[in-house]
């Protein structure tokens, strides 16, 4: 069932992708029902899939890089969703809608199984705390970095007076500058929290806050970068192409951070001796 | 009056024949109630004219004899009217007649000849100076005539083609970037700098977007408050400006200096006092008024006219066509018009013809009034509708003589050969009424 639910999304958010690109080519009109419509169909059975998985583990589908990146996706989209409430653009959507199928298809390359009997150190409640705000934050700064590429996109068309046919569909940069104004200290609010709830777990369960373990390096950077970024932006008044770019950059840390290390560098989070039955295979 | 011709001319000065510095100097001053323009009209040589003067263009619109030293005279007064020298004048006048200054007047008040080609403010200030000086009793029928005509050409123009569209869509995509730059603009604050057709065009354009008051700033404090009063805004004088550029988020700047106002490195500083918040602005002036390289700079938008263009072509890509669309409605119109312009000359001689051949039909009739005695009313009237219909059937064969001859240069010999033939010369003077009448028939017919 999970499973099948899944699959379901992945393949929703497939059509809607396939969707919002053919609307970018035409650049005709100023909404994307169908491509919303998808979206959202995808976003109820991706809901539906993570509660399944917690109804048959009877605990939070969190441990596994599966479900960490199924939850990625999720957590995207749903700030998408809801974004549509504020503005209704559908360009967003149509970064959100592929995003989301790419980390669908590298979840399912990962084993949805976890290993029983499951690690008692997962079994804590620091488990869905921890990792709630860690991919919440990771997904307000995706987010916040597709804005960014649409800001800098547009930037240039305006700058150099070759506007296109683009303009019409992209939401204007002072829309684009809010989003990331206001996405800035959630995100980063999300992603102190996730460190210091990691830390408190370390605690608990090792006995030790923070032992320099490689993910928790590349957080302590991470959040760095990002309590800069907050500080050029609200005491140094940087905004526009400044803060948009940042924003991308800032994303490609937060990506290495979370898939990067894990594959990469080892530590607590290593992905390494997961693996089992894949969805894929 | 047969022999009494006359020609219709223009004088004057626009933006591309005359530097801002002279078209400054040759506004016509005192011509608000048309004092000046029934001074020209008074010249000799001057039948009616009416004057226009717009930021782009000052120009006199005259019906004249058709002697060449007419222009002479006019150069001559417009010289002495603002003080200058005629020699100082003559490089940058242009002096059109006959079927070019139809054409001219047409061209004009179609907005094809302004700057921003097909902007539509130019024909509220035609109608504006032509009602001026037709109070002033300036005006009589050849001008009346023409005027109306370039109103009609000008509607033509503005209906069946897109020309017009082109300048409404500047002002239009002006606001659609502004929207796209800084968002709902309604919190935004717009500046406009200068005066001018294009600017104020587009600043009442922007006016229906942005809540706050629009700022207003000019060298002269007094053109300022004018602006301020027609969009509600507020006047400024110009030693604001900078205090001005540093809250406003859209500027359109439309100044007659011939240095640019705002420096690269004025703008500069200018951001970091803005905290680099973005700013759109749109240069309309000519020369321009904002150094271009601040489009480098981050966070300003710095559009001209030219740039404007460019994109409302992007979206409409058929503007030639439609230019010379409109073009060619001018030439039909100015077709026309010379067509009726030429029927004056053979008007009085109808006129004449006709009058004539009824005082004998009615000098026939009195002599036999005894002998129609016995008749009654019914056959009184057959005789009557009898008569009328033999002299219209006679007075046919002359007037289409006379209709067909104006394709040929000898016409005025021919009419002479009418009047002549038919022993006209004391017909030949009567009543404007009636001609008129005649030739609004006639062209109504053409139409």
């Amino acid at each position: 069932m999970h499973l099948m639910f899944f699959k379901v999304s992945a393949i929703l958010y497939l059509i809607s992708s396939i969707i919002y690109a053919a609307f970018l080519l035409r650049s005709k009109g100023t909404t994307c029902l169908s491509g919303f419509c998808f979206v959202a169909a995808g976003f109820v059975t991706h809901t539906s899939s993570i509660l399944h998985q917690f109804w048959v583990l009877g605990f939070f589908p969190m441990a596994t890089p599966f479900d960490a990146i199924s939850l990625f996706a999720w957590g995207v989209i749903a700030i998408f969703v809801a974004l549509q409430f504020w503005d209704r653009n559908p360009v967003l959507g149509a970064m959100a809608a592929p995003i989301a199928t790419v980390l669908m298809l590298v979840a399912s390359t990962f084993s949805y199984q976890i290993s029983q009997p499951i690690v008692p150190v997962l079994r804590s409640w620091w488990l869905p705390i921890h990792v709630s705000f860690a991919i919440a934050g990771n997904s307000v700064f995706t987010v916040m970095a597709m804005a960014g590429a649409m800001y800098i996109f547009q930037e240039r068309l305006i700058k150099r007076k070759k506007i296109g046919r683009f303009h019409k569909i992209l939401p204007s940069l002072q829309t684009l500058d809010t989003l990331n104004r206001r996405a800035l200290p959630i995100g980063f609010f999300f992603l102190t929290l996730g460190i210091i709830s990691g830390a408190l777990w370390a605690s608990s369960a090792w006995g030790s806050y923070w032992t320099w373990d490689p993910k928790e390096t590349w957080s302590l950077i991470t959040w760095f970068a990002y309590a800069g970024m907050v500080h050029q932006r609200l005491a140094l008044g940087w905004r526009g192409k400044k803060a948009a770019l940042l924003a991308i950059a800032g994303f490609f840390l937060v990506m290495f951070t979370f898939v990067g290390v894990s594959l990469l560098l080892g530590g607590h989070h290593s992905f390494v001796g997961l693996c089992g039955e894949t969805v894929l295979s | 009056m047969t022999q009494t011709k006359h020609d219709f001319m223009v004088l004057g000065v626009n933006h591309t024949t005359a530097p801002v510095l002279v078209r400054e100097r040759i506004t016509f001053p005192g011509n608000q109630d048309g004092a000046v323009t029934r001074l020209v009209a008074q010249t000799r040589g001057i039948e009616e004219c009416v004057i226009l003067s717009t930021c782009n263009r000052a120009e006199i619109i005259a019906a004249v004899d058709d002697s060449e030293e007419v222009s002479e005279r006019l150069i001559q007064l417009v010289a002495q009217i603002h003080g200058l020298g005629a020699d100082s004048l003559i490089p940058h006048l242009y002096v059109k007649r006959r079927s070019d200054a139809v054409r001219h007047v047409f061209r004009v008040t179609s907005s094809l000849d302004s700057m921003v080609l097909g902007e539509p403010q130019i024909v509220g200030q035609v109608k504006a100076a032509f009602k001026r000086d037709a109070a002033a009793n300036a005006t009589g029928p050849l001008i009346n005539r023409l005027m109306h005509r370039a109103f009609f050409t000008a509607k033509r123009v503005r209906t069946e083609t897109g020309v017009a569209l082109s300048a409404v869509s500047i002002a239009y995509v002006a606001v659609e970037l502004a929207k796209k730059i800084l968002g709902d603009l309604e919190h935004s604050e717009a500046l406009l700098i200068g005066a001018g057709e294009m600017a104020e065009l587009t600043a009442r354009h922007l006016a229906g977007n942005v809540r706050k008051p629009i700022r207003i700033i000019n060298r002269t404090i007094e053109n300022a408050c004018a602006l301020a009063a027609q969009f509600e805004g507020t006047a400024e004088p110009i030693d604001r400006l900078y205090e001005a550029l540093t809250t406003a988020d859209v500027v359109i700047t439309s100044t007659g200096s011939c240095d640019p106002i705002i420096m690269f490195s004025d703008m500069k500083a200018v951001m970091k006092r803005r905290r680099h918040k973005p700013i759109f602005i749109i240069d309309i002036a000519i020369p321009r008024d904002i150094e271009p390289r601040v489009n480098d700079l981050d966070g300003v938008y710095l559009y001209n006219i030219d740039d404007l263009q460019a994109v409302v072509d992007e979206n409409i890509g058929e503007r030639r066509a439609e230019a010379e669309k409109a073009g060619n409605i001018v030439d039909d119109e100015v077709r026309k018009f010379m067509n009726w312009n030429m029927s004056l000359e053979w008007a009085p001689t109808i006129v004449a013809l006709k009058n004539k051949f009824e005082e004998i039909r009615i000098n026939e009739i009195g002599r036999l009034n005894g002998r129609l005695a016995e008749l009654n009313d019914t056959e009184r009237e057959a005789i009557d509708i009898l008569t009328k219909s033999i002299i219209n059937k006679i007075a046919h064969g002359p007037i289409s003589f006379m209709k067909q001859s104006l394709k040929t240069s000898r016409h005025n010999q021919h009419i002479d050969f009418v009047q002549r033939v038919f022993d006209l010369n004391s017909f030949v003077s009567g009543s404007e009424s009636e001609e008129a009448q005649i030739l609004d028939h006639e062209t109504d017919h053409r139409n």
